[in-house]
């Protein structure tokens, strides 16, 4: 080591110097009571603007106004139809209503965001959001009774025309257990996108091979039998959740309009009748057909190949919606493939034939701030304008006339309705009280996963059906 | 809280020579505490007011969001007992628990005593490679082991029809015997690396002499390894295995979430995946509190019981 003079003489000022805090006492000593007092208050003064500081943070929220405008905050789900069009829709609703400030907040998961500031009391004035999600929101507000009562929107005037909302609707598109979710007469939830979910298959492979779509079950079976000759299977579905459009279209088509509501109302022992079996048996039949790989990949990361399956003529039906043609737009396919969509078969010769339609919903929480523009807000948002603008973004609105405007595929898919056999059916099972460790759509569903590999007999399928719905109907009595 | 410290006390107002030192010393420790306070509000705030959270909420009934929360005591506990896919989760977790806790310090300990001891060639590489999977996150490592175990074009499946053994190909994802363990091969890849090196730091601070001189005496590689080796990396032993057992929960949570949510119908349901279902997506947020205190209870048991049932006399050297 080299020794550098003067680096000793540098040393001693340093070395009184032994730990931080007991520095302090000692200069405060030195200059007495009133600058230590002084000081204290300042490290106090600075550990808690600390706090204040870090804790600000997590409250950050700019509701309020001051330039006498009312803020209305959207939340909207951005789902497969993209965010641009209720930006434009917004636009044109602030062009024509100057003292409203319409604040946005859209996410694929608008529930992650929305919920922590809706815990602390910060509820948005109007959302965008269907039930059916994995988070539920829609559907534990609705168990809550925390949603607005929106009839009142369904008597008013759509700005700037002379119809009212209701009358601009689509028949059956409202009063139903989406809209009116306690089974009364009062509309809580809006319809706002609706779309048929049923079926989907390749209409180029029928066309390639002749086959006919099938009418009835009986149809359906011989045409499994005939394409596991060609070595394709008759059904497929990306996740066990996607059956739910399933399930509910069967349920109507064996059992009826009656039926189809003692099911989703959990009416005492309605899964022990023989309608209800027969529903069963024939959904374990169909999953004897299923694509032997559909199992191992009905999970998150691989529902996706299920759904390849259809592109690649291995399967020939899968349970979807339109917004597969979104989703898979691009996957490789196999030549002249072409999207259909059809209802599920007929249980019967010249039976009824129920499409499950999801529509998505717009509602008004019960603890907002602004209800009344929101409602007018919603009121708007049936306009022709922004009809028109929705459309655009292939968001087909439940409003009459509409389907006339459509093009492509999605003028294929909205045709199941021109059947006049076909019914469209909507909504699902009703909102009771939440019961700990039952959730029958589960119960339902992914069953179906445990009948295709064997794990478990119809007859327990059954059995936990029947024992989810009692103890759900005993919770929402 | 703040005014309490604020307020002066009355003796330091007659500053004594004899008075001075603990008035010193008070006022360091107001210094100590004004400097703690941050840190401590926010340790409260969001560690210690959750907790405690948690253990009141259970004996509600809540959905998440409404006002009214009834109060049922014990109720969620017991309907915990009849709840057959609890059963099953509890399992689930108790099997990974073990067979990924064993596998995972068994064969760290064992890779690690090879690369320290036998002065393998391209042990550094190794070491690389082992520990890279602790690097990526977990959703990553779903996607390669959904990828691994895809059953047309997966590795796993893609490797056995390349030896012509066909009849071992597998659909490791759905079928309901096997996915669990597919699960616990994952969380084995993952953690092996960190476990590996942490064991071989340890190893490597072991003086060489002893094997010198055990050498000496004739004692064989194994004998080595169980007489000195592993009696002088007990402590860190003991530590691994307790963080390792907290960890494991957390980390079937996430890979059971991103790779099979729980699939197919139920059969790789984790305690805190059945947790997050319970308290989200069916609204009973009481229900899945308590399924939260049964998880802290468990942790906090399966540690006690580790740490006492490993308890040796520390030995130095």
């Amino acid at each position: 080591m080299v020794k550098i003079p003067g680096a000793v003489s540098a040393c001693p000022q340093t070395r009184p110097v032994r730990t931080v805090p007991s520095l302090a006492p000692r200069w405060a000593d030195v200059h007495g009571k009133v600058t230590r007092t002084m000081r204290r208050s300042f490290v106090l003064a600075g550990a808690a603007a600390a706090v204040i500081g870090l804790l600000a943070g997590c409250g950050a929220d700019g509701g309020a106004s001051d330039s006498g405008k009312t803020t209305l905050s959207v939340a909207a789900l951005e789902g497969g139809y993209g965010r641009d069009m209720y930006n434009q829709v917004i636009q044109a609703y602030e062009t024509a209503h100057p003292d409203v400030d319409v604040q946005l907040q859209i996410s694929k998961s608008i529930e992650d965001e929305i919920t922590p500031n809706m815990k602390a009391g910060r509820y948005p004035d109007l959302v965008v959001l269907g039930q059916g999600r994995k988070a539920a929101l829609t559907e534990t507000l609705v168990k809550d009774k925390a949603v607005e009562d929106l009839s009142s929107v369904l008597q008013a005037n759509v700005p700037g025309e002379s119809t009212t909302v209701g009358a601009k609707l689509i028949d059956g598109t409202v009063g139903n257990l989406n809209t009116n979710p306690y089974g009364d007469d009062k509309t809580y939830l809006m319809p706002m996108y609706y779309a048929p979910t049923g079926l989907v298959y390749n209409q180029g492979l029928f066309e390639e091979k002749g086959w006919d779509v099938p009418a009835t079950w009986d149809e359906m079976w011989a045409l499994g039998d005939k394409a596991k000759k060609d070595g394709i299977a008759l059904f497929t579905y990306p996740t066990a959740g996607y059956l739910d459009s399933f399930f509910f279209a069967l349920l109507a088509d064996v059992g009826g309009d009656q039926f189809y509501n003692d099911v989703m109302t959990y009416k005492q022992g309605v899964w022990q009748t023989p309608q209800a079996k027969q529903a069963l048996d024939i959904a374990a039949k169909l999953l004897s057909y299923a694509a032997p790989t559909t199992v191992g990949y009905a999970n998150e990361q691989d529902f996706t190949k299920n759904q390849q399956s259809i592109l690649d003529n291995k399967a020939l039906f899968m349970p979807n919606g339109t917004w597969i043609v979104g989703e898979m737009a691009d996957a490789p396919r196999a030549e002249g493939f072409k999207w259909g969509l059809m209802p599920l078969p007929a249980a019967g010769e010249g039976g009824k034939r129920y499409i499950a339609t999801s529509v998505e919903s717009v509602w008004v929480p019960a603890a907002a701030k602004n209800k009344d523009a929101a409602k007018e807000f919603i009121a708007y948002l049936y306009s022709d304008e922004a009809a028109k603008i929705f459309a655009k973004s292939n968001a087909v609105q439940p409003i009459k006339g509409i389907v006339s405007s459509l093009s492509g595929e999605n003028a294929e898919f909205y045709k199941v309705y021109d059947d006049p056999s076909v019914t469209a059916l909507v909504g699902g099972f009703a909102s009771t009280a939440p019961v700990p460790g039952v959730d029958i759509k589960a119960t339902l569903f992914d069953t179906a996963n445990s009948i295709i590999s064997g794990d478990k007999t119809e007859d327990q399928w059954q059995a936990a059906l029947n024992d989810a719905s009692e103890k759900l109907r005993q919770a929402g009595s | 809280m703040a005014t309490t410290l604020s307020t002066p006390p009355s003796d330091t107002s007659a500053p004594k020579r004899s008075a001075g030192r603990p008035a010193r010393r008070r006022g360091e420790l107001r210094f100590v505490l004004a400097c703690l306070l941050p840190a401590l509000v926010l340790f409260v705030l969001f560690m210690v007011v959750p907790t405690v959270n948690v253990f009141r909420m259970s004996f509600f009934t809540w959905s998440g969001f409404s006002p009214d929360m009834r109060f049922v005591g014990f109720d969620n506990f017991v309907k915990l007992f009849d709840d057959q896919q609890f059963v099953r989760a509890f399992q689930n977790t108790v099997a990974l628990l073990v067979v990924v806790t064993v596998v995972t310090m068994g064969s760290g300990l064992f890779l690690a005593a090879i690369m320290t001891r036998q002065r393998l060639r391209g042990r550094n590489l190794y070491r690389f490679v082992l520990y890279i999977p602790n690097v990526l996150s977990v959703v990553v490592i779903a996607a390669i082991f959904s990828a691994v175990y895809d059953q047309q074009n997966g590795l796993l499946n893609g490797t056995l029809r390349l030896l012509s053994l066909d009849g071992l190909q597998q659909v490791w994802l759905g079928d309901q015997d096997l996915v669990l363990w597919s699960v616990a091969i994952s969380m084995v890849w993952q953690s092996l690396g960190y476990y590996m090196v942490l064991y071989m730091s340890s190893m490597a601070s072991i003086p060489e002499e002893l094997y010198e001189a055990s050498g000496l005496d004739g004692a064989s590689t194994t004998r080595q390894f169980f007489a000195i080796t592993l009696p002088l990396i007990w402590q860190n032993l003991r530590t691994t295995l307790t963080f390792f057992v907290m960890s494991a929960v957390n980390l079937s949570f996430v890979l059971v979430r991103a790779m099979t949510g729980g699939g197919p119908d139920g059969s790789s349901e984790v305690l805190l995946s059945y947790m997050y279902k319970q308290a989200y997506t069916n609204s009973s947020y009481g229900y899945g509190m308590a399924i939260g205190v049964v998880i802290f209870a468990f942790s906090f048991l399966v540690s006690l019981l580790v740490s006492r049932a490993t308890r040796r006399e520390p030995l130095q050297f």
